[in-house]
């Protein structure tokens, strides 16, 4: 009885091991290394110098870019999708230089036609306490505003009306609908914020009205792009963002207009991510043995 | 042939007899790992260097350290200063506004000199990973090895003219001499040499334990406790850029360690001379006027505020950033209401965001006797200088 149990053990020990060599034999794989990278006017950013013209003429520049990349998905030649990883999301920073460089390993070799992923968080996985550890962690968004996280925040400052370097805070998540029946005696009274001389005819928005509904304002990015997957290859892609294009597209964004914060404005936030379908681009920089 | 076999039996026996005294007369050294139990909504990484991990006799060494006077590397009664003399629990592990010795919280060492910004809180920094000190000169992946952690804050302060202005060797020599500590030391780290090493890493131990997190917020987070109204508009008031947007830096219930441990221009001021600021650790002129953002638990009892004490009081603060920011070509973007003097706060926005900040103060933290400096020392001769 022990010997044939034994002998059992064994034969399947082996038939498993030969299973697995086959696997291997029939699956080759390859690598992807996924770069990314941050433009403006095709040159690569160059932070916290005041030398970019938006569309609507706003002269600006940017400190600082953070922003999630989730639901990275690679589409085959004959339309079949491959889940690259099991990370759900990846925070990408342009102060963070490890966070912009995504290795995707054990692919299945063959031919591919585009890249896919969602610009922030889907409304399914965007939820309050889902990362606890900083820098993601530190890209909540207030649970009043809608909760989860920050799609991005791209923060800067442009030349305003009156020629001062005024901060803006681009930032972009899930968006709000006021309940403007609300009753006025809720609302916050522009007399109440402000008395001094130097803020006067500033409008606070409507900032205590009741939210009604929240909006989820992220999308699917599509980049169209040939490249190969070869087993023992590593090939090296490139995400750009192209900055300036937040800004332009569908509507010409100015800053003078929406001002330095915009996570209650849904209507500025709109604006941005309607720009943003155009913002991405997929570039193959190259492709050699896994080694180098 | 029997008589040999009496004496090899006999052998033996001496040897078994001998090792069994050796063991039952030298202590063993068997420490505990000491586990940080993780509060909720709490980050899972922690700053904890490799070559100091943390254990029960380490942190209960690093807590006589904490408060014993005698880390001055002196013996008399004026000369006694320990980290525990500025680092007061009831005020948040700073020296407080109404510090006996301490003149509105500007804190000097033995010689008088004053240092050269006034206090941090102690106050979960077991999760601080973005540098140590207003300007967070010390920081895990600096270059220099003697700059990177808790552990070298202990001997900066120690050595430091404006704090203990002690010699390391002298310290180090004293506790030597004081009955107890040595078999403490042995108990944390396998010998009853003492080293200044040593002594940095136990303190850095206790300090570590210091986590505040079961204040009013932690038990609304955790569906214990239902936050008033006036809570409740204070936390939506601190948590919107169209409210006092105090968030981005401060954190919140995503963030609850209510601060980044990041570095910002946060509009104190148009000209910057501060030797010490963010600008002195990355050489970047944009860090002109930049410090640490800290954490705001307990935050009412951790004046003076700012990095040079300009403020005694929370509504001062409070008033600062509703009215008084100034604006300069450094401020930091997310300052975006600057151009309009601040926030805009009416006085009674500013009531409901101080009525939540108050949420954040943790009582449990501020009186922990776990925390709090022993009633007496190893040596059973002295007593804590602290002025808890």
């Amino acid at each position: 009885m022990y010997k044939s149990i034994l002998f059992l053990s064994l034969l399947f020990i082996w038939f498993s091991a030969c299973r697995s060599n086959h696997e291997n034999e029939q699956n080759p794989s390859g690598e992807i290394q996924l770069g990314i990278s941050h433009t403006v006017d095709g040159n690569p950013l160059a932070t916290d110098t005041l030398q970019y013209v938006n569309a609507a003429g706003n002269h600006y520049l940017v400190s600082e870019i953070q922003w999630f990349l989730s639901d990275l998905k690679l589409e085959r030649e004959d339309g079949k999708m491959v889940e690259p990883t099991d990370d759900m999301a990846y925070y990408i920073d342009t102060d963070l230089p490890e966070s912009r460089s995504i290795v995707l390993r054990n692919l299945p070799d063959g031919n591919y036609r585009a890249l896919h992923f969602t610009f922030g968080l889907n409304e399914e996985n965007n939820r309050s306490g889902l990362f606890v550890n900083p820098p993601e962690s530190f890209m909540f968004w207030p649970d009043y505003l809608g909760g989860g996280y920050h799609y991005m925040k791209l923060n800067g400052k442009w030349i305003n009306a009156d020629g001062l370097a005024e901060p803006f805070n681009f930032h972009l998540g899930i968006g709000q609908e006021y309940d403007s029946s609300a009753l006025k005696s809720s609302y916050i009274r522009p007399n109440d914020c402000c008395a001094a001389n130097h803020c006067e005819g500033y409008k606070p928005p409507s900032k205590m009205m009741p939210v009604r509904a929240f909006i989820q304002n992220s999308f699917e990015v599509t980049l169209s792009q040939n490249f190969v997957v070869r087993h023992g290859m590593k090939t090296k892609l490139e995400i750009e963002m192209k900055v300036e294009n937040w800004f332009r597209g569908k509507h010409v964004y100015d800053h003078n207009r929406w001002g330095g914060s915009i996570m209650q404005q849904q209507a500025a936030m709109k604006q941005g991510l309607e720009n943003g379908l155009d913002v991405f681009a997929l570039h193959v920089t190259s492709i050699s043995d896994v080694a180098k | 042939m029997w008589r040999s076999r009496q004496l090899l039996f006999l052998f033996f026996l001496g040897m078994l007899l001998t090792a069994c005294r050796r063991d039952k007369d030298q202590p063993i050294y068997n420490p505990v790992p000491y586990q940080i139990d993780i509060p909720f909504g709490f980050p899972t990484k922690l700053n904890i260097p490799s070559d100091n991990p943390m254990t029960e006799e380490g942190i209960a060494l690093g807590r006589f350290l904490f408060y014993d006077g005698r880390l001055s590397g002196r013996n008399h009664p004026d000369s006694l200063m320990s980290c525990g003399s500025c680092h007061v629990q009831s005020r948040n592990f700073e020296a407080g506004v109404d510090h006996p010795l301490f003149e509105s919280g500007f804190v000097h060492g033995l010689n008088g000199q004053q240092t050269h910004h006034v206090m941090l809180p102690l106050v979960n920094l077991v999760w601080n990973h973005s540098g140590y000190g207003w300007n967070g000169f010390l920081y895990p992946e600096n270059p220099n090895p003697g700059l990177r952690n808790i552990e070298d804050f202990v001997r900066l302060a120690v050595q430091a003219k404006d704090e203990m202005d002690a010699d390391t060797s002298r310290v180090k020599a004293l506790f030597q001499t004081l009955p107890g500590y040595p078999e403490l030391f042995f108990n944390a780290f396998g010998t009853e040499k003492i080293t200044f090493k040593n002594m940095e890493r136990a303190i850095a131990q206790f300090v570590r334990t210091l986590i505040s997190a079961n204040a009013p917020f932690d038990r609304f987070l955790r569906g214990e406790y239902q936050l008033t109204a006036s809570e409740l508009n204070g936390y939506v008031l601190f948590t919107t850029e169209e409210g006092a947007d105090c968030f981005h830096c401060h954190g919140g219930g995503g963030n609850p360690l209510f601060t980044t441990h990041l570095f910002y221009n946060n509009g104190k001021d148009s000209v910057f001379v501060d030797s010490l600021d963010r600008f002195a650790v990355t050489g970047d002129p944009m860090h002109r006027g930049a410090y640490k953002a800290p954490s705001l638990r307990n935050v009412a009892v951790s004046g003076p505020f700012m990095h040079d004490g300009r403020f005694e009081t929370l509504d001062q603060v409070i008033d600062f950033y509703a009215h008084q920011v100034v604006y300069s070509d450094l401020i930091d973007p997310l300052m975006h209401h600057v151009l309009r003097g601040g926030v805009q706060l009416t006085p009674q926005e500013k009531t409901d965001l101080k009525a939540f900040i108050a949420t954040l103060h943790d009582e449990n933290f501020l009186t922990n006797p776990a925390y709090g400096p022993p009633a007496y020392f190893p040596d059973e001769s002295f007593k804590s200088d602290s002025h808890d």
